[in-house]
């Protein structure tokens, strides 16, 4: 743990013990540790009255049922939390003489070290490349000794001159929907609640675009006749409202557009749901479930790792695809290429050709907002 | 001196202007962003690895150079003069036993008055495509040959407005060709129900649950 933190460290006036070792004695934060770790004089503790310290500087008297409950779904106040917790952080602050006389083996030593440091970390987006790393290398060893299976997880910045932007053809949707079932499935949206980021809106022909008429769950032949279909999503506006109201900012615009969310950062206030002008944002009311077999594991923190209870969530852009050159699930699963992303900032590309050579337009455009997702017709 | 103090403050004005324009959120519009930082992409990130398993050919169509997929290939019973040994007629004649092929072909694109087989192919040259003047088409370039009627599809789809990529957004470009997406002898899409059916999203509007009204 680097000194020149960012955020807050709970400060248990143990500071100087904290940062000579990780988690036991012997440095070792995996496999058990055999070897006595030191202990000064000065700050003897036992492992109750180090407890009650450690609760009362992080949560003082708050008993409720909070994010943590989310984080890890287990039945447990943050009291009790903390007292699992706080295992992991005796044997890191070296007052216990062996690490085996607090937790029983060592996984779930490890499970319980990882839990305290996913819980004190901070804001993504403040992180170093390296903090960035560590967190995805915890979460992807967590989700391992949680489910036995691995997954991979991806903690890539923006490429330097790319700023991502899509276009979306009005006379070529036919309201398939392949785009919405894709988006799913690589986005490991919630099952039960049948979350989903794309929208794909059936309206009357010669009403223009009236969303309050249009019909975005129809179950019928497609086209029907006298309808055209029209697909929204979030835009990653260029000036997004929803980043401006976080009071928390849990959420941001990335150097290549993609307005994202750190997942672990977000309090769940819903401001940016309220903020946002497009219905851009989806809330996690329950804990998502996807069933294993189905669960994308090429990952990215800031994309589709599994989010939990009572955090926002939408589309990224497929930030776990498009930081790697490929296009997002939608525009790779249209069977019919309405559907178009690229690269703005290059004259080359193809989404440069629609915008200067076609006539374009945004929704709401009068906002301000300046979505990256823009519409046109043959 | 006077002089002097407005040459200083216009200097500092010039200069302040300079700087604040290279400041993100300067920008007064997203287009305005895009012009000032464009430039041709020669970045980490490509599609190669992606293409590697497609076969690929270049294609130059005016100011467009891009990769197009390999048909020839693809078409399983290439080269067509193996079985069309002799002309046309010979071969539909009655006295011909031998198994039919392309039974499960039905055109159904244009009128007849149109177009028929013949307007594609050659029936003294079955392995090369057959262009409105008579002129050869090679099977791997027959967007050729769709371009000569369908030419607003044609200039969309050089630009990159009409048809898919074959696989990422980074370059190089590679994209779909006509007949990856549609059939020649039955171009246009079928009517078909949509793959999924929100039974959730019903259940919220019964309820009035649904907070999509911001609309
Ligand atoms: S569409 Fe909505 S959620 Fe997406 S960036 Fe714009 S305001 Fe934010
Ligand atoms: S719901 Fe999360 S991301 Fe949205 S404003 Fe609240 S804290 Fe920020």
């Amino acid at each position: 743990m680097s000194d020149n933190k960012k955020w807050y460290t709970l400060d248990l006036g143990l500071n100087k013990k904290k940062s000579t070792s990780s988690s036991c004695g012997c440095g070792n934060s995996q496999g058990s540790c055999t070897s006595q770790a030191q202990q000064t004089k000065e700050e003897e503790l036992s492992a109750d009255e180090f407890y009650e310290r450690a609760v009362n500087a992080a949560i003082g008297d708050e008993r409720k049922k909070d994010g943590f409950e989310q984080v890890f779904d287990v039945k447990m106040d943050r009291r009790d939390a903390f007292k699992k917790l706080t295992a992991s952080l005796l044997i890191g602050a070296g007052a216990v003489s062996s690490c085996t006389s607090i937790t029983k083996d060592s996984d779930s030593k490890e499970k319980a070290q990882i839990d305290w440091e996913e819980q004190f970390k901070g804001n993504y987006k403040l992180m170093t490349d390296d903090e960035k790393k560590s967190t995805v290398d915890r979460l992807m060893r967590s989700y391992e000794l949680r489910t036995g299976k691995n997954i991979n997880m991806s903690s890539k910045n923006a490429e330097e001159d790319v700023l991502f932007g899509y276009a979306f053809n009005i006379s070529k949707c036919q309201g398939y929907m392949n785009c919405v079932s894709a988006c799913v499935e690589e986005n490991n949206q919630d099952r039960n609640s049948q979350m989903q980021y794309i929208r794909i809106h059936e309206m009357d022909d010669g009403k223009g675009f009236n969303f309050n008429e249009a019909d975005d769950n129809y179950y019928h032949e497609v086209p029907a006749e006298g309808h055209f279909y029209m697909g929204t999503q979030c835009f990653h506006c260029d000036n997004p409202p929803c980043v401006d109201v976080c009071p928390v900012q849990a959420t941001w615009k990335e150097e290549d557009g993609l307005v994202v969310i750190d997942y672990d950062w977000c309090v769940g206030c819903r401001y940016c749901m309220a903020a946002c002008p497009y219905d851009g944002r989806r809330f996690n009311w329950s804990k998502p479930e996807v069933p294993e077999n189905e669960v994308n594991k090429n990952q990215h923190y800031l994309g589709n790792r599994m989010r939990k209870k009572g955090v926002m969530e939408k589309c990224t852009f497929c930030v776990q695809r498009s930081r790697k050159g490929k296009n997002p699930a939608c525009v790779e699963a249209c069977p019919t290429g309405a559907r178009i992303f690229g690269n703005l900032l290059d004259p080359k590309s193809t989404i440069r050709w629609v915008l200067e050579n076609k006539k374009v337009f945004r929704l709401k455009e009068d906002l301000g907002t300046e979505p990256k997702f823009w519409y046109f017709m043959d | 001196m006077k002089n002097r103090n407005l040459t200083f403050y216009l200097l500092t004005l010039v200069a302040m202007s300079l700087l604040s324009c290279k400041n993100e959120g300067e920008y007064h519009s997203i287009t305005d962003k895009i012009e000032a930082k464009q430039k041709p992409y020669h970045g980490n990130l490509s599609s190669e690895e992606l293409l590697a398993d497609t076969d690929l050919i270049t294609v130059k169509e005016g100011e467009f150079t891009f990769l197009i997929p390999e048909r020839k290939g693809q078409i399983k019973s290439y080269a067509c003069i193996e079985c069309h040994s002799k002309p046309l007629e010979q071969m539909s004649n009655s006295s011909f036993d031998g198994k039919r092929a392309h039974w499960d072909i039905k055109i159904n694109h244009a009128s007849i008055e149109t177009m028929d087989c013949a307007t594609c192919h050659n029936p003294k040259n079955m392995n090369n495509l057959n262009s409105l003047t008579g002129k050869d088409i090679d099977f791997n370039l027959s967007y050729k040959l769709c371009a000569q009627c369908h030419s607003s599809q044609f200039e969309d789809w050089k630009g990159g407005a009409h048809g898919k990529k074959v696989a990422g957004w980074a370059p190089p470009r590679a994209s779909m060709t006509c007949v990856n997406c549609h059939n020649p002898h039955n171009p246009s899409f079928d009517k078909r129900w949509p793959v999924q059916f929100n039974t959730q999203k019903v259940i919220e509007r019964q309820e009035g649950l649904d907070g999509a009204e911001e609309h």
